[in-house]
């Protein structure tokens, strides 16, 4: 490999056809005089553009297009120094860093010598010792390109924003589940909204037994085993539901607030008692009929109960999980819109309420599809307010362009799968974190179950990775009508 | 000297209706090649390429030359014909502190039933020095062409010359082949029948014009450049547009000794809204003979630009292109240890952007 050309923190990098290098290798370009040296990617592959390749393409089609065939008598056999001269590619390489003295910075101001550079393949073992990546808390995500595994550091999943997309069947639930399952095992609070029931399982084994996260896993389902009563909830958490799950408008909720405090008074906070004092209120009869629709709505979501002994205390599942390390699964896979809505609201404003109260420490949320369920205003709250109470946040999703553009700016940590679409590519390459060419070049080629690490996990290296499989049962699997005959 | 034999076999498919091909002149061209390459301690080079030239400047009294203003109209002959063309291209990809890297190449094509096939032939390529230049020369010349050789050749003083010399060496054997391998067939040839330069002997055009008579071929040499001049204007500048395909005769045209004419001098516009080019057509052809020639070559052959597809599939097999001379001074630097250097151009150097040296980037 020769040293071609440098510009900004492009470098052009000729290849001969006997060295194999790939999108998304790293190559070193050492300048032993300047001892330095600068650690590059490779974000595409093109072929080294050689005077007279055209001609020689040309002078083989006569009129017509048919081919001369003909016999070359060449002794000297320069034909193959042409074949290894024509196909010669170029390598455009992002730098990622110069190493001087074994330390990395993210300089690419030097110029290394053209003529004097030796380029060689850096492998990835190598590269993470480099940027000590590795940590104490290890993730093993899977295995490179040249069959080492990638290790990242739990602790750089935490306090961060990470995203995971990907189109449709390239495994981003199953990166969630190896993070999740890997974040519980290191003692964490985890709180996943599983928009259709794919963690639901993570307890089970592939042959459905159980597996060494069992006890670890905690499945609500809204309506069955999660519910709640009035009176354990704060009347800001049940305002927050009416106003932004139900759309109550102001006035109705001030009502709302009166007859609470009213009801709380009294010690009267039941459903059926609710139900009675919206009848009875002396109010504006609009008023009166926007509160009895919402209080409907809540009755009908199957979500509150006056039952003390059949409702479920969140914080109880939270605490467990904290002090063993734990998964509570909220699935919402049979639940309706609104009331999904309803739930989400819920959780995140009694999480809110216990990090707030220091009564936990933190909890990684992982959010499937949250254009579904989150509310405008989350979206800001999560990049700015909820991280300092301690809610990281694991986006998932399959159509990047619902997440919103200041999310991906924040984002620590991006977990790409494939992406064909340009538009989807366009959304992802807004990440502050890594350029757009890498993004476009790198995601377009993924195969199934690859994926481009990017961010703090990896040091700002991206990473291709093949994605580890893990012996939990699969739910996220598309069902199928021509299964059985196939 | 021990030089390393190479085994030369014909290439299998070559399909002309003859049992035989001279072997010789390659096998020598190869010996001589790897013979030039052989330095016993390692040389640097410079990478510097030239194309050169092959038609050189021949005296011709053209000042009694007279263009036939009655075009000799032709007519397409469908008849199947085998039509042949052969063209050679040197190169210079190099130089060293004692003489120059040149490659030569020479390709054969024919068409036959409505589809081309070539032969081509290297690239050799040769380290010429002061010291090699006659023995290269000489070795090979002698491989072929014993009887027509030019005692002494007083022409090969200089070292620039040699390359065009070898260049056309080849194309004399690759003409005399085709000459002789094909029957009742239009033989095509870059440049004219003029004979009695140095590199030209009469006795060796004179035999290959031989031979193609006794296969009864018709030779047509087509020249794409001309000085021949009648009236102050060149020949080709004077052809009608009208009527075409037609000829044009030439008379008065009297080469100054030892340069002797083997054909006869035309004026050839082939195709409508094309160039005419000189054609040069064996004197000893009779002119029926010539005129069905012609007439069969546009039936059979593309006339594109008035210029003969499969000669022009000559030129362009043999031409260099850019990749190849990079991939030739590859070969040398790796498998004859030859040290690549870059010397300063001396015109770029001394006269900046005023400068245009003969420097290849």
């Amino acid at each position: 490999m020769k040293l071609y050309r440098k510009e900004g923190n492009i470098l052009q990098i000729l290849s001969f056809p006997n060295e194999t290098v790939e999108k998304g290798d790293y190559l070193l370009v050492e300048d032993m005089e300047a001892r330095k040296a600068l650690i590059a990617q490779v974000i595409d592959v093109q072929f080294a553009s050689v005077p007279g390749v055209l001609e020689e393409l040309l002078r083989s089609l006569p009129d017509g297009g048919e081919l001369v065939l003909g016999e070359d008598f060449d002794p000297l056999e320069i034909a193959s120094h042409i074949n290894y001269i024509q196909d010669a590619s170029l390598l455009v390489c992002k730098i990622r860093a110069t190493v001087e003295n074994e330390n990395l910075s993210p300089s690419s101001s030097w110029l290394p010598s053209r003529s004097q550079s030796t380029i060689k393949r850096l492998p990835v073992p190598t590269l993470l010792k480099l940027a000590r990546i590795e940590g104490k808390l290890p993730i093993i995500l899977g295995g490179t390109k040249d069959s080492s595994l990638l290790t990242i550091d739990a602790s750089h999943l935490d306090g961060r924003l990470n995203i995971i997309t990907g189109k449709k069947e390239t495994g981003k639930s199953h990166l969630s589940k190896l993070l999740m399952i890997n974040l519980v095992g290191y003692k964490a609070t985890v709180v996943v909204f599983d928009l259709n029931g794919e963690y639901i399982s993570l307890g089970m084994t592939g042959d459905g037994k159980r597996n060494a996260h069992y006890d670890k896993i905690h499945v609500l389902t809204p309506g069955q085993n999660f519910k709640t009563a009035l009176k354990h909830v704060n009347l800001h958490v049940l305002l927050g539901i009416l106003i932004h799950a139900l759309h109550l408008p102001g006035t109705s909720a001030r009502e709302f607030r009166r007859i609470w405090q009213s009801l709380r008074e009294k010690d009267m906070l039941t459903l059926h008692e609710l139900g009675e004092a919206i009848r009875n209120w002396n109010c504006n009869q609009l008023v009166r009929d926007a509160l009895s629709s919402r209080y409907h709505a809540l009755i009908n979501s199957g979500f509150f109960t006056d039952s003390v002994c059949e409702a479920t205390l969140l914080e109880d599942s939270l605490f467990k999980a904290e002090e063993h390390g734990g998964a509570i699964v909220i699935n919402l896979r049979n639940t309706s819109a609104i009331d999904r809505q309803v739930v989400v609201e819920y959780v995140l404003g009694r999480l809110v309420e216990q990090l707030t109260s220091w009564k936990l420490k933190a909890t990684f949320l992982f959010a499937e599809e949250a254009h579904l369920y989150l509310r405008e205003t989350y979206w800001d709250d999560i990049v700015t307010r909820m991280r300092h109470f301690g809610i990281f946040t694991t986006f998932i999703t399959n159509q990047p362009d619902t997440v919103k553009e200041n999310i991906y700016r924040q984002a620590d940590n991006i977990f790409l799968f494939n992406f064909t679409n340009e538009h989807d590519l366009e959304v992802v390459s807004r990440a502050a974190r890594v350029d757009a060419e890498t993004v476009k070049s790198i995601a377009r080629d993924l195969p199934p179950h690859h994926c481009l690490v990017l961010g703090k996990v990896v040091k700002d290296f991206p990473m291709v990775v093949k994605v580890k499989a893990m012996d939990v049962k699969t739910m996220g699997e598309t069902r199928l009508f021509f299964k059985d005959m196939n | 000297m021990v030089i390393e034999q190479y085994t030369i076999a014909t290439p299998p498919k070559y399909n002309f209706p003859q049992p035989t091909i001279d072997e010789a002149l390659p096998q020598r061209l190869l010996e001589q090649s790897m013979g030039s390459l052989r330095y016993p301690q390692p040389q640097h080079f410079q990478l510097n390429q030239q194309s050169f030239q092959q038609s050189a400047k021949i005296d011709l009294h053209a000042e009694t030359l007279q263009l036939g203003m009655q075009p000799i109209p032709l007519k397409p002959i469908h008849e199947e014909t085998q039509i042949a063309a052969c063209d050679t291209s040197t190169i210079k990809i190099g130089e060293t502190s004692t003489g120059i890297l040149i490659a030569v190449r020479g390709a054969n094509v024919w068409k036959k039933h409505r589809s081309y096939k070539y032969n081509r032939f290297g690239p050799f390529i040769f380290h010429i020095t002061e010291e090699n230049k006659k023995e290269v020369y000489d070795a090979i010349e002698r491989a072929y062409f014993v009887s027509g050789r030019v005692q002494g050749h007083p022409g090969i003083v200089n070292l620039m010359q040699n390359p065009t010399r070898i260049a056309s060496l080849l194309e004399r054997w690759l003409q005399a082949t085709l000459s002789r391998v094909l029957n009742n067939g239009i033989v095509l040839f870059d440049g004219s029948l003029t004979a009695g330069t140095v590199d030209t002997p009469i006795e060796r055009l004179r035999g290959i014009l031989v031979k193609a008579r006794e296969c009864k071929n018709v030779v047509l040499a087509f020249s794409k450049i001309t000085n021949l001049r009648a009236k102050g204007r060149l020949i080709t500048d004077l052809a009608l547009e009208r009527g075409t395909p037609y000829l044009l005769e030439t008379t008065g045209l009297k080469p100054k000794p030892p340069i002797v004419l083997l054909g006869d001098v035309y004026v050839a516009r082939l195709s409508h809204r094309s160039f005419a080019f000189r054609l040069d057509i064996d004197k000893e052809d009779p002119y029926e003979q010539r005129i069905e020639a012609l007439g069969k070559l546009i039936g059979n052959d593309v006339l594109s630009q008035g210029y003969p597809e499969t000669l022009r599939l000559a030129h362009i097999l043999c031409t260099f292109t850019a990749n190849e001379v990079i991939a030739m001074q590859h070969f040398v630097a790796r498998r004859c240890g030859l040290i690549i250097i870059n010397r300063p151009d001396m015109h770029r150097l001394l006269f900046g952007p005023f400068g245009r040296g003969e420097s290849y980037s």
